[in-house]
C-alpha cells in the first residue's frame, strides 16, 4: 500500500485503467474456478437441493474406473497425436521448403484442415468410417478393413487420432516451414562443404536450429490434444464401451446431462492441476533441452 | 487527466452496453398480458402432434399463451436449462430415472388436486410410485402414453413363410433357426447407440426379475447379480441370429436395415415405429411380447410410462397449468396423438389398440405388464455401455466379469440414494 | 560434423526435388479426398446411394441444388450464419480493442512495477485453464445473471483469449520505442489519447495475428454456445450441424448439402486472405 503512494500519476492511470479488465478476467475465470472446486464439496446434480459430501468426489475420483479410463484414453490420444502430428508435419514441411514448383500453392493445400471446423470434420470422416473404409474392404477382402473402426473398441480411438491429425498437422507444418526458413542458407553452404548429406545434414545442422520450434510445436499439439472434445462428439461420442472418452468429453456428457455436476467439478479440478502440472513440466523439460544444443 | 480516467470506464461501460442490447434484441413476441405457459417435451418423434396442440390449445384460450417446444436430445437440453436455472412450466418426459432425480431435488410440484387425474388407469400412476428413490405422499406427474417393448416383426414376411409367434424361450431360439435356415436374416441390432442394447435387455428382464429388483438392491436385501446373470447370457444368445457386427450400425441405421426388410425381427419397443414408418410408410409391422422365460405365463409385456407431464415446482401459474394439461387429456387431444404415433393411452376409454401392437393387446388390458429395469439405472452409470461392453466381450468369465462390475458400480454411483433408502426404512 | 565427403550433384538433386514434388501431390489427395467426397454426396439424392464405393464417389447424375436449399430450411441457415457472424465480429473487435490496451497497460509497466508484472503473470496463468474446467460453473454463472445468451458467449470468448492476446500484444510492445509514448506526453496527450493515437495504430500487424487467431477459433468452437445457449432457438453454425446429425442423421445427402453449406463461408474466407491467414497463425505460435 505504501508503494501505491509513491506511484506517480501516470501509474495511477494505468492502474485505474487496467483495474477493469481485470476485474472481468477475474469474474469469467478465476471466480468460476474457484466455484467448480466449491460445488467439487457437494453432491449437486446442477439443478434442485443438494447437500456438502466434503472430500468424498475428490476420493471417488481416483477409484472410479471410468475417469481413469477416460485420463488414460486421452493421455494415450494426446501421445500418439503429438508424436505422429511432429514427425509427419516435420517431413511436410521439408518437403514444401525444397526448392520446388508450386511451392506456394500446395503449402495453401496443407493448411486448409486447419481451417475447417473440427465436428463437421469429425462428421465427414465418420462417413468415411463407417461406409467408405468397410466397402473397400469388402472389395479387397480385407476382414480388418470390413469391419468399421468406429465400431472397435481396440480401434476407434486411432480413428480419432487420424482425424486430429488430419487437422493438426497443417498448422504445425506451416510452423516448421517458418523455423526452417529462419535457417540461414550460409549454415547449408558451411555444412555441404562439410559434407553433411541428406540425414547428417537434417540432424546435425537443422534440427538444432529449429529445436525452438519442435518445442513449440510440441507444447501446442499436447495441449489442443489433451483438450479433445468436438471430434469425439461428431465420431463416437465416447464409444465404443467407454473407449474414447475423453476427459472434456466425460465432464462435459455425465456433468451436464448424467446429473453428476458436482462429482464432475471435482475432476475438472483435478484435470486443471493435471494440466498445470504437464505444462510446468514440458516448460522445464523442453527449456533444459534447448539450451543443451 | 481525471477525464481520461472516465472516458476508460465511459468505454469499456458503452461496449458492454452495446453488446448487452445486441444480445437481448429479439426473442420478446409480445404475449399481450397473456398468461404464458411454456412446455418442454422430450419426444422430438411427436413434434407435429405438438405443434397441433399448441394450435389448438391457443385458439381455444384467449388468456393463456402456450409454447410448447420439442427439441432434439431434450433431456440434455432440458437438464442445461435447469442448471441454467431457466425452467419451463410444464415438462413431458418419460418415466424413467430423471423422474426420480427431479423429484428427489424437489424440483416437481404436487399435482394430486388436479380433477382430470382420476380418469388415469391406476396402474400406470402406481408405476409412477414405484420410481420414487423413498415413497412419497403426492401425484407429481400425470402418465400420459405408455409403450410397449418387445419384438417387432415384419408381418407379411412371417405370414408368408408361416413362422409362428413365439411364446417361450425355447420357441424363441427354434425360431430365430428356422428363418436363419431359410436365408433371411432374424434380427438387427443397432447397438452402436448403446442405449439400444437396453431394448432387449429390458425386455428380457421384465420376464425373469421382479419389478422392485432395485429397491430391495437399495435397502441390501439382494445382489444385482443373483438375478441378471441370467439376462445377460440371453441377450447375449441373441448375437449369432443378428448381422455381423451389431456396434457398427446405429439406431437409425437398425430402423432403416428393418424397415427395408433386411431382417424379420427387431428387439425394439413401439416408439421406433415412426421412425421405421419415415423410410416405409407402408410396412406391415407387427410386435409380441418377449418370450424370455420358459414358461409362457412368466412372460410379461415390457411397457412404461413413455410420456408423462410434470409441472414444475417453480411454475407461477399453477391453474393455467392445469388447464393444458387438461386440455391434453381431452379425449380428442389424445386420438389425436394415437393417431400420429403407435402408443397406449393411459386414460381409460375406449380406445382402439392400434394395429402394431394387436399381439399385446391381451397384456395391455389386463394389466399384465412391468416397467422397464433401466428406469431405475442412473444415467451417470451408463448400464447401456456396460451391456454393450458385455456383448463385444468373448472371453469365458465375460458374464462373471460384468456381473461383478455392475454390483460395485451400482453402490458407487447409488451412494446417496441407498443411504437415503437405509434411513427411510429405519425411520419407519 | 566434419567427414569430408562432397557433392550433392545437380541433376541429383533436380530428381528428388521430382520425387518430392510427387510425393507431395499424393499427400494433398488425403487433404482433398474428404472435400471431394463431401461435395459429390451433397449433390446426390438418396436413391444414388449404393453401398459400394461407387455409390458413394461416383459423380451424382444431375448437379442439382435441392439438397442444399432443403438443408438451408431444416437448418435455418441464414439465422446459424448470421449467429456465428455477429459472435465471431464481436469478439473479434472487442479483443482487438481490449486486449491491444491491455496489453498495452501491462506491457509498458511490467518490467518497473511489481503490481504489473503481477498481473501479468495472473493473466497469463489463465492460459492453463482449459474450458471443460470453467464450464459447468460459467453455465450457472451467466444464467444467474441473465447472460445466458449470445452477450454471454461473446464475453466468456473475450476473457478466454485474454490471457493469449494479452501475451501476445504485450510482447509485441517491444517494437515500439518507449519514446514515442514520451513525445506524445510532451505534447500533452494523456495515457489514452497515447494509445489510441499511437499505439494502437502502431499494433496494426499484431492485430491482424489476433484477429485471425480469434476469429479462427470463435467460429470453429462448439462446447461454447452448446453449453451456453442451447434450447434457446440460437444456433451457430457447427450447432447447427450438431442438432440436425441428431435429427436427421440417416439422410446423408442432405447432410453432407449441410456440411458443406457450414464450411464454405471459412473456405471462401481463406481463399481471399490466405496470405494474412497463415502468417497470424505463425505469429500467434512463434512469439
Amino acid at each position: 500500500m505504501k508503494k501505491k503512494m509513491a506511484w506517480s500519476r501516470n501509474e495511477r492511470i494505468f492502474l485505474w485503467m487496467l483495474t477493469p479488465i481485470l476485474i472481468l478476467f477475474f469474474c469469467f475465470n478465476t471466480l468460476p474456478l474457484i466455484k467448480g472446486f466449491y460445488y467439487g464439496l457437494t453432491n449437486f446434480r446442477g439443478y434442485g437441493n443438494y447437500d456438502f459430501v466434503g472430500l468424498r468426489n475428490f476420493a471417488d475420483i481416483f477409484g472410479d474406473a471410468r475417469v481413469g479410463k477416460s485420463y488414460l484414453f486421452t493421455f494415450k490420444y494426446a501421445i500418439v497425436m503429438t508424436i505422429a502430428v511432429n514427425v509427419i508435419s516435420l517431413i511436410l514441411a521439408l518437403g514444401l521448403n525444397s526448392n520446388i514448383r508450386g511451392k506456394n500453392a500446395l503449402r495453401g493445400v496443407y493448411f486448409v484442415p486447419n481451417i475447417l471446423g473440427g465436428l463437421v470434420v469429425g462428421y465427414i470422416f465418420s462417413f468415411i468410417f463407417t461406409y467408405i473404409l468397410p466397402a473397400i474392404g469388402e472389395a479387397t477382402g480385407s476382414q480388418f478393413l470390413s469391419n468399421s473402426l468406429l465400431a472397435s473398441t481396440r480401434w476407434a480411438w486411432v480413428a480419432i487420432v487420424i482425424v486430429g491429425a488430419w487437422q493438426g498437422i497443417a498448422m504445425n507444418t506451416i510452423i516448421y516451414i517458418s523455423g526452417l526458413q529462419t535457417v540461414p542458407e550460409e549454415v547449408y553452404e558451411a555444412g555441404m562443404l562439410d559434407g553433411a548429406t541428406g540425414w547428417k545434414k537434417f540432424k546435425n545442422i537443422t534440427l538444432p536450429l529449429i529445436m525452438p520450434f519442435v518445442s513449440i510445436n510440441m507444447v501446442l499439439c499436447m495441449k489442443n490434444a489433451m483438450m479433445v472434445f468436438d471430434q469425439i462428439m461428431a465420431l463416437t461420442k465416447g464409444g465404443p464401451s467407454q473407449s474414447t472418452e475423453s476427459i472434456s468429453y466425460l465432464i462435459y456428457n455425465n456433468g451436464m446431462s448424467g446429473g453428476q455436476f458436482g462429482f464432475q467439478s471435482a475432476n475438472a479440478f483435478v484435470f486443471f492441476i493435471v494440466i498445470v502440472a504437464i505444462s510446468l513440466f514440458q516448460t522445464k523439460f523442453l527449456g533444459s533441452k534447448e539450451e543443451q544444443l | 487527466m481525471k477525464k481520461k480516467k472516465a472516458q476508460a470506464l465511459f468505454f469499456t461501460v458503452a461496449l458492454a452496453m452495446g453488446l448487452l442490447s445486441v444480445g437481448c434484441g429479439g426473442g420478446d413476441e409480445a404475449a399481450e398480458g397473456k398468461t404464458v405457459i411454456e412446455m418442454v417435451q422430450y419426444k422430438q418423434e411427436a413434434v407435429d402432434v405438438f405443434e397441433e396442440f399448441e394450435k389448438g390449445f391457443n385458439e381455444t384460450h384467449d388468456d393463456i399463451l402456450l409454447k410448447i417446444d420439442s427439441p432434439n436430445d431434450a433431456m440434455t437440453i432440458l437438464k442445461t436449462r435447469f442448471i441454467r436455472e431457466d425452467d419451463p412450466d410444464i415438462i413431458g418426459i418419460g418415466g424413467d430415472i430423471n423422474y426420480s432425480n427431479f423429484l428427489d431435488a424437489e424440483m416437481l410440484m404436487d399435482i394430486s388436486d388436479l380433477d382430470c387425474l382420476a380418469d388415469i388407469k391406476q396402474n400406470y400412476l402406481d408405476t409412477n410410485k414405484d420410481l420414487e428413490y423413498v415413497p412419497q405422499e403426492g401425484v407429481y406427474a400425470m402418465p400420459y402414453m405408455a409403450n410397449a417393448a418387445g419384438i417387432l416383426f415384419n408381418r407379411d414376411m412371417f405370414e408368408e413363410h408361416d413362422w409362428e409367434i413365439p411364446t417361450t424361450w425355447e420357441e424363441l431360439l427354434e425360431l430365430c433357426e428356422t428363418i436363419q435356415s431359410e436365408g433371411i436374416l432374424p434380427m438387427y441390432f443397432g447397438f452402436k447407440d448403446s442405449w439400444t442394447c437396453l431394448a432387449p435387455w429390458n425386455a428380457i428382464a421384465v420376464d425373469l426379475c421382479e419389478s422392485d429388483l432395485t429397491y430391495k438392491v437399495n435397502s441390501g436385501e439382494t445382489k444385482f447379480s443373483e438375478h441378471y446373470a441370467e439376462v445377460a447370457e440371453k441377450e447375449k444368445a441373441l448375437l449369432p441370429y443378428a448381422q455381423k457386427n451389431p456396434v457398427a450400425q446405429s439406431y437409425n441405421d437398425a430402423c432403416t436395415a428393418f424397415a427395408r426388410g433386411e431382417s424379420a425381427m427387431y428387439v425394439i419397443g413401439n416408439y421406433a415405429i415412426p421412425q421405421i414408418r419415415s423410410v416405409n410408410p407402408d410396412m406391415n409391422i407387427g410386435s409380441f411380447v418377449f418370450p424370455a422365460s420358459s414358461n409362457a405365463e412368466e412372460n410379461i409385456l415390457n411397457s412404461g410410462n413413455d410420456l408423462m407431464f410434470c409441472v414444475m415446482s417453480t411454475c407461477k401459474n399453477k391453474e393455467a397449468a392445469y388447464e393444458v394439461l387438461r386440455y391434453m387429456q381431452e379425449d380428442e387431444s389424445i386420438r389425436t396423438y394415437l393417431d400420429a404415433q403407435s402408443a397406449v393411452p393411459c386414460k381409460k376409454g375406449d380406445f382402439d389398440v392400434v394395429p402394431e401392437l394387436e399381439e399385446m393387446r391381451e397384456y395391455i388390458e389386463n394389466g399384465l405388464v412391468a416397467d422397464y429395469q433401466d428406469h431405475h439405472y442412473p444415467s451417470e452409470m451408463a448400464v447401456d455401455a456396460m451391456i454393450q461392453t458385455y456383448l463385444l466381450d468373448d472371453s469365458a468369465d465375460a458374464t462373471e466379469t460384468f456381473m461383478e462390475r455392475f454390483d460395485t458400480e451400482w453402490v458407487r454411483y447409488n451412494k446417496d440414494i441407498i443411504a437415503k433408502v437405509k434411513r427411510y426404512e429405519e425411520g419407519e | 560434423m566434419n567427414k569430408a565427403k562432397q557433392n550433392e550433384g545437380a541433376v541429383g538433386g533436380k530428381l528428388v526435388n521430382r520425387i518430392i514434388l510427387a510425393l507431395l501431390i499424393i499427400g494433398c489427395l488425403t487433404i482433398l479426398f474428404p472435400l471431394y467426397m463431401t461435395v459429390i454426396i451433397a449433390f446426390k439424392q438418396p436413391s444414388e446411394m449404393t453401398n459400394d464405393v461407387a455409390g458413394a464417389l461416383g459423380f451424382p447424375q444431375s448437379w442439382s441444388l435441392s439438397n442444399f436449399a432443403e438443408a438451408m430450411r431444416v437448418t435455418d441457415f441464414w439465422h446459424s450464419l448470421g449467429n456465428s457472424l455477429l459472435l465471431t465480429g464481436a469478439t473479434v473487435v472487442i479483443c482487438v480493442l481490449l486486449h491491444s490496451l491491455g496489453g498495452y497497460l501491462i506491457g509498458r509497466k511490467m518490467r518497473k512495477l511489481k503490481f504489473f508484472n503481477l498481473a501479468y503473470l495472473y493473466l497469463i496463468s489463465g492460459m492453463f485453464v482449459p474450458f471443460a474446467v470453467l464450464m459447468m460453473p460459467l453455465v450457472k454463472q451467466t444464467a444467474q445473471i441473465g447472460i445466458a445468451n449470445r452477450f454471454g458467449v461473446i464475453v466468456l470468448y473475450v476473457v478466454f483469449f485474454m490471457p493469449m492476446n494479452v501475451m501476445l500484444y504485450s510482447g509485441y510492445l517491444s517494437n515500439i520505442p518507449e519514446a514515442l509514448d514520451e513525445a506524445a506526453c510532451v505534447d500533452g496527450a494523456g495515457v489514452w489519447q497515447t494509445f489510441w493515437k499511437i499505439i494502437f495504430p502502431n499494433m496494426k500487424p499484431m492485430h491482424a495475428t489476433v484477429a485471425v487467431l480469434t476469429a479462427m477459433s470463435t467460429w470453429n468452437d462448439v462446447m461454447t454456445p452448446l453449453v451456453i445457449m442451447s434450447g434457446t432457438d440460437q444456433n451457430t453454425l457447427p450447432l447447427a450441424q450438431l442438432n440436425f446429425q441428431t435429427q436427421f442423421g440417416t439422410n446423408y445427402n442432405l447432410a453432407f448439402a449441410s456440411y458443406l453449406l457450414a464450411l464454405l463461408p471459412i473456405l471462401i474466407f481463406y481463399i481471399v486472405c490466405q496470405k494474412q491467414i497463415i502468417n497470424g497463425v505463425v505469429n500467434g505460435a512463434v512469439k
